[in-house]
């Protein structure tokens, strides 16, 4: 006689594996330490540079030096330019984050290997997909905290600096696209770290390692592709972005996970 | 119906074989003992089972359908070497985690109850890292319990418990797969600890099954015999074994094999002057059975 057994069907196994991400990830010091760093990262940066002299003299050769700082409180969100620059300002703003990202979905992966906890998981779970996608999705949801709490940290840092708040010359929707395009942008830095958590397994230093090296091909492009003068435009694109590279990195983590040892 | 049913399994790491070939039957309701040497394949086999490992080749069904079917898996509880906890985490939470990862409807209350019948439910709150091996132990035990599993999957998991943990563990399992019908694939090197209460064996070797039998065809294969110790021992042996035919020295006690009465031995070696200092009869045990199958298979 064959044993019945209960119906596992994909919502429901979803349901359940995110339930348990989410309920990780709240108990995990990680994402309030990540969060922390995520709020004080541009209060620091913007109080910092603003005692930085905008000019300085060589007190040898007498030559003036320019150096960028930031002069508008938005521009800690993205570049006041679209051209492709490398200061100051476009490098040492919410860009950051999207390393901060990156290492935090490493060791949210990798944790799951490290602590073991990844036999439970997949002695009960035949399908690796729904680890995968659990995992972009909270990854995901932990990175919007991140910038939103980056967001609000630049205003604190920017009232404290006395940075000027005008949105002249790219106006409000421009900072709103920009910042929406920064986010989904951080979709693909997820999607990185996930496939390279499970490549690397119980080995975090080297996922990090990793998604930090790729991370840095990308980080060039960012201000490029998200200035503060986004239109509709960009953000359509970074999300078709963040989109494809979820989906097809996704997969490339699942086949991992199928076709490779998980302990 | 059979809750495993493997089928020329194989694993190799590089030049490896740890799986050579494997075909193994453990049927619904046993508590089938899993034994075998250090690097004999038996963690490996049940990684294969539990789908950790990849196989190279060969066929694994549990209840009679593919290994990889989400539905069977759900229902299957596991301790693989050390239980899989996030060691900064309460015990309490770790629990609660696998509860919901296994879908369960009152995760608390089943969380509980798995708690209290490993006898953890003081500890509940502790830090994993902060547990001892023992107390670690049985909350891998307690993992493995959640969601009422239709097949336990335990490895090692005896080793680390003392006598009354042991004792817990003998009545647990005893008792699910006597009320609820839960199939046990457990494996040991306390073959003292697993022959109270494993109905079936495997015994595998160089990763192939080299027996499998029920405890009853154990019983048969593990005859009982009289073992005896006198002032001279030579003497004595050499007159046993012109009565008895299957006569043998083992750990200082001469054993006879041959179906005989203890006191017929006693009588015989009295008329010969030889004065019988200890004597009792004795069961080869699985340990014993165990050892010589390994020197033959050698």
């Amino acid at each position: 006689m064959e044993m019945q057994f209960e119906k596992q069907s994909f919502g429901k196994r979803l349901a359940s594996m995110l339930k348990v991400d989410f309920k990780r990830m709240f108990l995990s010091p990680l994402v309030y330490i990540m969060g922390g760093i995520s709020l004080v990262l541009p209060i620091l940066i913007l109080v910092m540079t603003g005692l930085i002299p905008s000019t300085t003299i060589d007190p040898v050769t007498g030559m003036e030096t320019t150096v960028e700082t930031f002069t508008n409180v938005w521009q800690a969100i993205g570049s006041m330019g679209s051209a492709m620059s490398m200061d100051l300002t476009s490098m040492c703003n919410i860009n950051l984050l999207f390393f901060l990202v990156a290492i935090f979905a490493c060791i949210f992966v990798s944790d799951d290997f490290r602590s073991g906890y990844a036999k439970n998981l997949f002695t009960v779970r035949a399908k690796r997909i729904d680890y995968v996608l659990s995992k972009t999705i909270v990854c995901f949801v932990g990175a919007i905290a991140m910038f939103l709490l980056s967001f609000v940290g630049a205003m604190i840092g920017g009232a404290i600096a006395g940075l000027s708040f005008s949105t002249e010359g790219f106006g409000a929707g421009g900072v709103i696209a920009c910042f929406i395009s920064k986010i989904f942008i951080s979709l693909i830095f997820v999607s990185i770290a996930i496939l390279l958590g499970t490549v690397a397994k119980q080995k975090l230093w080297l996922s990090i390692l990793c998604s930090l090296a790729a991370g840095m091909l990308l980080f060039t492009m960012i201000p490029m592709i998200t200035p503060l003068s986004a239109g509709i435009l960009n953000v359509i694109m970074c999300i078709a972005g963040g989109a494809i590279f979820a989906v097809g990195l996704g997969a490339l983590s699942n086949l991992i996970l199928k076709k490779t040892s998980l302990v | 119906m059979n809750a495993i049913e493997i089928r020329n399994l194989s694993k190799s790491f590089r030049e490896l074989h740890a799986v050579d070939g494997l075909n193994m039957t453990v049927p619904v309701g046993a508590i089938y003992g899993f034994i075998g040497e250090n690097g004999s394949g038996k963690s490996t086999t049940e990684k294969l089972i539990c789908g950790l490992l990849v196989p190279n080749g060969g066929e694994i069904k549990l209840f009679g359908r593919d290994y990889t079917n989400q539905d069977v898996r759900a229902k299957i509880g596991v301790l693989i070497e050390q239980p899989g906890c996030f060691p900064n985490m309460s015990v309490w939470n770790n629990m609660m985690l696998q509860a919901i990862n296994l879908s369960i409807k009152n995760p608390e209350e089943e969380v509980r109850k798995v708690l209290r019948i490993v006898r953890m439910e003081g500890s509940a709150s502790n830090k994993f890292k902060n547990c001892s091996l023992g107390m670690k132990q049985r909350i891998g035990i307690a993992f493995a319990l959640l969601g009422n599993p239709a097949l336990l999957i335990l490895d090692e998991t005896i080793n680390g418990l003392d006598a009354d943990g042991m004792r817990i563990m003998r009545e647990v399992l005893v008792d699910i797969t006597k009320n609820y019908n839960c199939t046990v694939l457990i494996s040991s090197h306390i073959l003292g600890e697993l022959e109270k209460i494993a109905t079936h064996y495997g015994i595998v070797r160089g990763g192939k099954m080299i027996k499998e039998m029920t405890a009853g065809q154990l019983e048969e294969d593990c005859p009982t015999y009289v073992a005896l110790q006198s002032k001279d021992m030579a003497k004595t042996k050499t007159l046993l074994k012109k009565k008895y035919t299957r006569v043998s020295e083992e750990n200082e006690y001469i054993r006879v094999y041959d179906n005989v009465k203890a006191d017929e031995i006693v009588n015989y070696l009295y008329k010969n002057n030889i004065f019988v200092t200890e004597i009792k009869t004795d069961k080869i045990s699985l340990e014993e059975y165990y050892i010589d199958l390994m020197k033959e298979a050698k």
